[in-house]
């Protein structure tokens, strides 16, 4: 177990290594002066050449992407170009912020996705199963951006509310902190729990269908001890597949939704940063975003392993 | 006194939106305590599903149309018409069941400790301690010697006959009165397949527990059983003990039987089977006999009308129209002999 998990950490080295450098060359394919761009049009002549001197852009390409890749190996992620502040700490910050809103939503999907699921599994094409059906289809059709815009109008114009501005960290005062994370986090729990609805429905009704359900019957177990110990935890399998992919998707930020409800997370800083040609923060979130992808990935494999003692990692 | 389980006139159909029709068609059946009973026929025949309906556990679109199905315990209850609490109260518990394929018939994501105790968690209290310990001597009893190393394997570790063993640990733990076993030892290797029905033998005698063997193999209910029904398209075509049935077989269905598996123990190249194969449900003889068309001696009267059950001797009974030309050869014969 322990050598499988190390073994897939020294995986994230060619990963990680083959992410920069797609993402450093292409960076500098794209036409253009990155100094021009980020000084703005009348900078002056001295004012560019310094600017490409600070940040080594006047360098052969080679090594540019030698000197960044030695300072990431250290930890130092070098300096935004726009405003100079260390790009780590900056991604680590947003991070906090698109991380608890990951968390929120999927907590919001689970609740009403695994539940409906596992109804409609049951009571395969009775009503409830069809509404079921329906409302994940909804789910997963509606587009985030649409949803966040009616239910922030629907919002404004019943209880004049106003989105608020700014982030105020969980731990600094969560009454607050929750205030402005829920709306988006429902916003996106609510597209989650669609794909992952129908998971759980279609995996419980297949492990329903099983032989060994049958054998928990004729024990006399009662039907909620078939579902909930038996059913729902082989389906869990799959639903986690589903999960996993999810969150990863999310932690990677979720722009649109971070633009609407103005978060300061990953996405934005992602965003903002092209805009702005601000390279080494472009450089430097890709990188750790993939490093999120790849952590998430292992932890959901680990998971199967706890989940179904048929999965053994050696 | 009365007979343990007494199923009586017991139809199932198959019931949905678009089409109905009959599967199962007048079964009785009666198993006295500790009694081994074996229901034969070929696949297809309705056996798993008359032993389904005795726990209510039949698949979704199968009804149990009429009949009785009588347990007779300290008191009497018609299993039919049990409330769902009361019929979770018997499985299990006065009526247990093991099935064909051990390889699925456990959960693969819970250990066999969990599942061998989970059947008397919820019949019985008794301290965790106990109950441990109650698991230990049971898989001791189904012949399983590392028995505290496979409390804590899980299914896919073990073979299908160790597994097996585990299914009848878990199914006699709490000392039913009654065991089905739905094909036990099919999906298992020869020698495997023997030690299992030695080990089912010995263990329905120590624990006084009776037997439902349901087989394709006649073979499996010469070894095990005491009386025998023979079922074919959903109904029993003769019943009767074992001896009448291996010696003195009346339906030609049975004879049918009996002579591919003479023909196997012969060694001989030509394996004799019953010409045709069993028709599904839906295609069941509307009239007449459900054996007629492949049946060699079919009359034109077995298209006709559905014969009842004869007794052709004490004791035996076989559901045919020959016997009743039988009979009649025999009374014109000693009406002539007596002229
Ligand atoms: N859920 C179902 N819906 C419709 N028909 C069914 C269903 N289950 C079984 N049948 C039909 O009922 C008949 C009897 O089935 P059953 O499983 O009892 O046979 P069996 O004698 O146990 O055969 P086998 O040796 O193959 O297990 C078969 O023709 C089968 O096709
Ligand atoms: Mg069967």
């Amino acid at each position: 177990m322990y050598a499988y998990i190390i073994r897939r950490l020294l995986m994230l080295i060619p990963v990680l290594f083959g992410v920069s450098v797609v993402i450093f060359f292409t960076l500098r394919i794209i036409p253009g002066d990155v100094a021009q761009t980020i000084l703005g049009t009348d900078a002056t002549e001295d004012a560019l050449a310094q600017l490409r001197k600070d940040f080594g852009l006047d360098q052969p390409v080679m090594k540019q992407y030698f000197s960044w890749m030695g300072g990431v190996l250290v930890g130092d992620f070098g300096e935004s170009m726009r405003t100079g502040r260390d790009v780590l700490p900056d991604i680590l910050n947003r991070f906090k912020i698109t991380f608890e809103l990951a968390i929120l939503s999927a907590i919001i999907s689970w609740i009403i996705a695994i539940p409906l699921g596992v109804i409609a599994g049951i009571k395969r094409n009775s009503k409830t199963d069809f509404t079921v059906r329906i409302i994940s289809l909804l789910g997963v059709s509606i587009p985030n951006f649409a949803l966040a815009t009616v239910l922030i109008l629907v919002l404004a114009l019943t209880f004049s509310y106003s989105p608020p501005v700014g982030y105020v960290g969980f731990f600094e005062d969560p009454i607050k902190n929750l205030q402005i994370l829920i709306l988006p986090a429902i916003v996106l729990g609510t597209a989650m729990a669609g794909a992952v609805m129908r998971m759980t429905r279609s995996s419980i009704l297949e492990i329903l269908r099983q032989d060994f359900v049958r054998t928990i019957r004729a024990k006399g177990a009662k039907e909620r001890l078939v579902i909930f110990n038996h059913a729902l935890r082989n389906a869990m399998i799959p639903i986690l597949t589903i999960i996993g992919m999810q969150i990863g998707v999310l932690l990677g930020g979720t722009v649109i939704i971070e633009q609407i409800f103005s978060l300061p997370g990953l996405g934005q800083l992602v965003l903002t940063s092209i805009n702005q040609r601000d390279f080494t923060v472009i450089q430097g979130a890709v990188l750790f975003i993939a490093f999120v992808f790849v952590m998430i990935n292992l932890l959901v494999d680990l998971l199967y392993s706890y989940l179904d003692p048929r999965i053994t990692y050696k | 006194m009365k007979p343990l389980l007494d199923i009586n006139r017991l139809n199932i159909d198959y019931q949905s939106n678009k089409k109905e029709f009959n599967i199962i068609k007048d079964i009785n059946i009666q198993i006295d305590e500790k009694m081994k009973y074996g229901i034969v026929g070929e696949s297809g025949s309705g056996k798993s599903l008359t032993s389904l309906a005795i726990l209510n556990l039949l698949p979704d679109a199968l009804k149990v149309d009429q009949g009785h199905i009588k347990l007779n315990t300290d008191s009497t209850k018609d299993l039919i018409t049990l409330s769902k609490k009361e019929m979770r109260k018997i499985r299990g518990n006065d009526i247990a069941m093991i099935f064909q394929e051990p390889m699925t018939a456990l959960d693969p994501v819970y250990t066999i400790e969990y599942q061998l105790l989970e059947v008397l968690k919820i019949h019985k209290n008794y301290s965790k301690k106990e109950m441990h310990q109650k698991g230990l001597d049971m898989l001791n009893k189904v012949g399983i010697s590392r028995s505290e190393q496979i409390m804590k394997a899980y299914p896919h570790e073990l073979s299908g006959g160790m597994r097996q063993r585990v299914m009848i640990a878990m199914a006699l733990i709490c000392e039913p009165k009654l065991l089905i076993a739905d094909e036990p030892t099919t999906a298992l290797d020869v020698t495997i397949q023997a030690q299992i029905l030695d080990l089912m033998n010995d263990l329905s005698e120590s624990h006084h527990t009776a037997i439902l063997m349901i087989t394709h193999d006649l073979g499996v209910i010469l070894e095990t059983c005491e009386r025998v029904a023979v079922m074919y398209a959903g109904q029993i075509v003769e019943e009767s003990t074992v001896e009448n049935i291996f010696e003195e077989a009346a339906h030609p269905y049975t004879k049918g039987l009996l002579s591919s598996i003479q023909s196997l123990g012969e060694r001989s190249n030509e394996l004799y089977s019953i010409p045709g194969n069993v028709p599904t449900p839906d295609n069941y003889q509307e009239l007449g006999c459900r054996f007629a068309t492949r049946c060699p001696f079919a009359m034109d009267k077995c298209y006709e009308q559905e014969p009842p059950m004869f007794e052709v001797q004490d004791d035996h009974a076989s559901k045919c129209w020959l016997h009743v030309e039988e009979a009649q050869d025999d009374e014109r014969r000693t009406s002539r002999a007596g002229s």
